[in-house]
């Protein structure tokens, strides 16, 4: 794509988020989606193969289909509030509509049938920004209607998104799907604490983002997209496998790294909140996200995978690739901990 | 009749609605298209809005839809589908047609009907005066409003319409 046509689709997408995050009337905000989206596609569609076409028009068609339900739910909630603001939505039957359009912009269960699939299409790169940035502005509108959406609903898609992004997870070999589905159980962490103390829903956006990214850009570091060619790590760039480890034990949710901060502090409000069998389940499906992020600790860092000869002697050149804020990333993916009161106070 | 011009307009935009979306030959859809888009211009035309009606007539059916046509001309195929060729397109064009049918029965048969709002009958839908509070005309003045006090709509609004304008280039050159 051509530099400036590259940069002005990047910055609108930055400028619909943006629009999202800073409106206060429905208008403006279904415009900010709609931007995002729009301009979202030749991003997913940098390499022209029909997989990635395939995955753009899969991506397209859910995220217009949420802004559909999205205006309808506008327009009904003007009918029966009078007013344009974003505030806690009167009427139940907005407040339904809204949250299944945004949850399915999210890809909660049960509408993440989209995720695996276009993120398995898409470039890294792209992936990145796909689970990522785009899980910004949904995230600032169901914090913003919080008070009025309907809690059992929620829940229902926050526990059944856990269960989907563990075992939907435990059977693949291709990283780009296994970060989706840890995408989907992360989106359903979030969801659940929304209802009770959305602050800490921000923070867990916060942390995901952090981990996610840190984990793609050693992924594009190595050009690794299998289990397989991550298994190469030890020999290529010897450095990159313990910082693997790190960071696929932080998105497991292990104390004593930061990935466990959001767990900890969501398990504790739960119970606050009287709610012990749900954080119970909660905490148990954790479980098999982190089978699959300690599997791939395990052919990455911790084993010599079965490989040919050749990969495993090879010639050690010098990279190129510019690594850009990869350290601070990590840094912020794994040694968060001790300041999590400092986080929990952030409102 | 006058009085009931809006709801037969409404009646032939919900019926080419159902004609486009059973999904014919885009020649034929594009056909409808144009019959629904004017039928929606005569709709707002009958509550006051003639200059948003006139500019929907000149720029999306005179403008957009004519290009349309142009291009859909060129990409035609030798037997284009239309409603009565294919079952699939006239099943879906009578579902269409008989779930507003049904729709529409069950909100005259009590004269009150109550979806997701209270819908009082046709008394809601019958048009007696345009609107206008008398000095000047509302719509007008909202149209000057969105130059003055929306400047920042038709910002968003401009630059949408580009970004649609690049992607779809992006997208469709392929190499």
């Amino acid at each position: 794509m051509k530099p400036a046509i590259l940069i002005t689709i990047t910055s609108t997408v930055v400028l619909g988020t943006m629009i999202v995050l800073f409106s206060s009337h429905w208008f403006m905000i279904w415009v900010g989606f709609e931007m995002n989206m729009l301009a979202i596609i030749p991003i997913l569609m940098k390499k022209y193969n029909p997989r990635a076409m395939e995955a753009s028009t899969k991506y397209f068609l859910t995220q217009a289909t949420a802004s559909m339900l999205l205006m309808l739910s506008i327009i009904i909630n003007l009918l029966c509030s009078g007013h344009w603001t974003v505030s806690t939505i009167p009427n139940p039957v907005a407040s339904t509509m809204i949250t299944i359009a945004l949850t399915m912009k999210l890809g909660l269960s049960p509408f993440h049938f989209w995720v695996p699939e276009v993120t398995q299409g898409i470039s890294l790169s792209s992936g990145m920004i796909l689970l990522t940035w785009q899980k910004i502005a949904p995230l600032s509108i169901l914090y913003q209607i919080s008070p009025s959406v309907n809690s059992n609903l929620l829940l229902m898609m926050a526990i059944t998104s856990m269960l989907v992004g563990g075992w939907g997870g435990l059977n693949q070999t291709q990283l780009r799907k296994i970060l989706a589905y840890s995408s989907i159980t992360h989106m359903g962490w979030m969801a659940a604490i929304m209802v009770y103390n959305p602050t800490l829903a921000i923070l867990n956006l916060t942390i995901y983002i952090m981990m996610t990214l840190g984990t793609f850009m050693l992924f594009m570091h190595s050009s690794s997209t299998t289990t397989l060619s991550l298994s190469y790590t030890w020999n290529k760039f010897p450095l990159m496998a313990p910082l693997i480890l790190m960071l696929m034990l932080s998105l497991g949710g292990l104390p004593p790294l930061s990935g466990f901060i959001p767990k900890w502090m969501i398990i504790q409000e739960l119970t606050k909140n009287d709610m012990i069998i749900m954080p119970t389940l909660m905490a148990i499906t954790a479980l098999l996200n982190l089978y699959f992020y300690t599997r791939l600790t395990y052919t990455t860092a911790l084993t010599m995978f079965p490989a040919t000869n050749n990969m495993k002697m090879k010639w050690q050149f010098e990279t190129t690739k510019k690594t850009t804020l990869l350290a601070p990333l990590i840094v912020t993916s794994t040694m968060l901990l001790p300041l999590t009161p400092m986080l929990a106070a952030l409102d | 009749m006058m009085t009931y011009i809006v709801s037969i307009l409404s009646i032939v935009f919900v019926v080419s609605f159902a004609g486009f979306s059973s999904k014919p030959s885009p020649i034929y859809g594009g056909l409808v298209l144009i019959v629904s888009g004017g039928v929606g211009c005569g709709i707002v035309l009958s509550f006051g809005g003639s200059f948003l009606g006139l500019m929907v007539f000149l720029i999306y059916l005179g403008g957009m839809l004519v290009v349309f046509g142009y291009t859909t001309a060129m990409a035609t195929e030798q037997y284009p589908e239309v409603w009565l060729s294919n079952k699939a397109v006239l099943g879906a064009f009578i579902v269409g047609l008989l779930s507003e049918l049904l729709s529409v029965c069950y909100i005259l048969k009590d004269d009150e009907a109550e979806v997701v709002f209270k819908f009082n009958g046709m008394g809601d839908w019958v048009i007696y005066d345009t609107g206008d509070s008398g000095i000047f005309s509302e719509e007008a003045m909202g149209i000057a409003a969105l130059y003055s006090y929306g400047t920042w709509l038709v910002i968003v609004t401009g630059w949408s319409l580009l970004i649609g304008v690049l992607v779809i280039m992006e997208v469709t050159r392929g190499n």
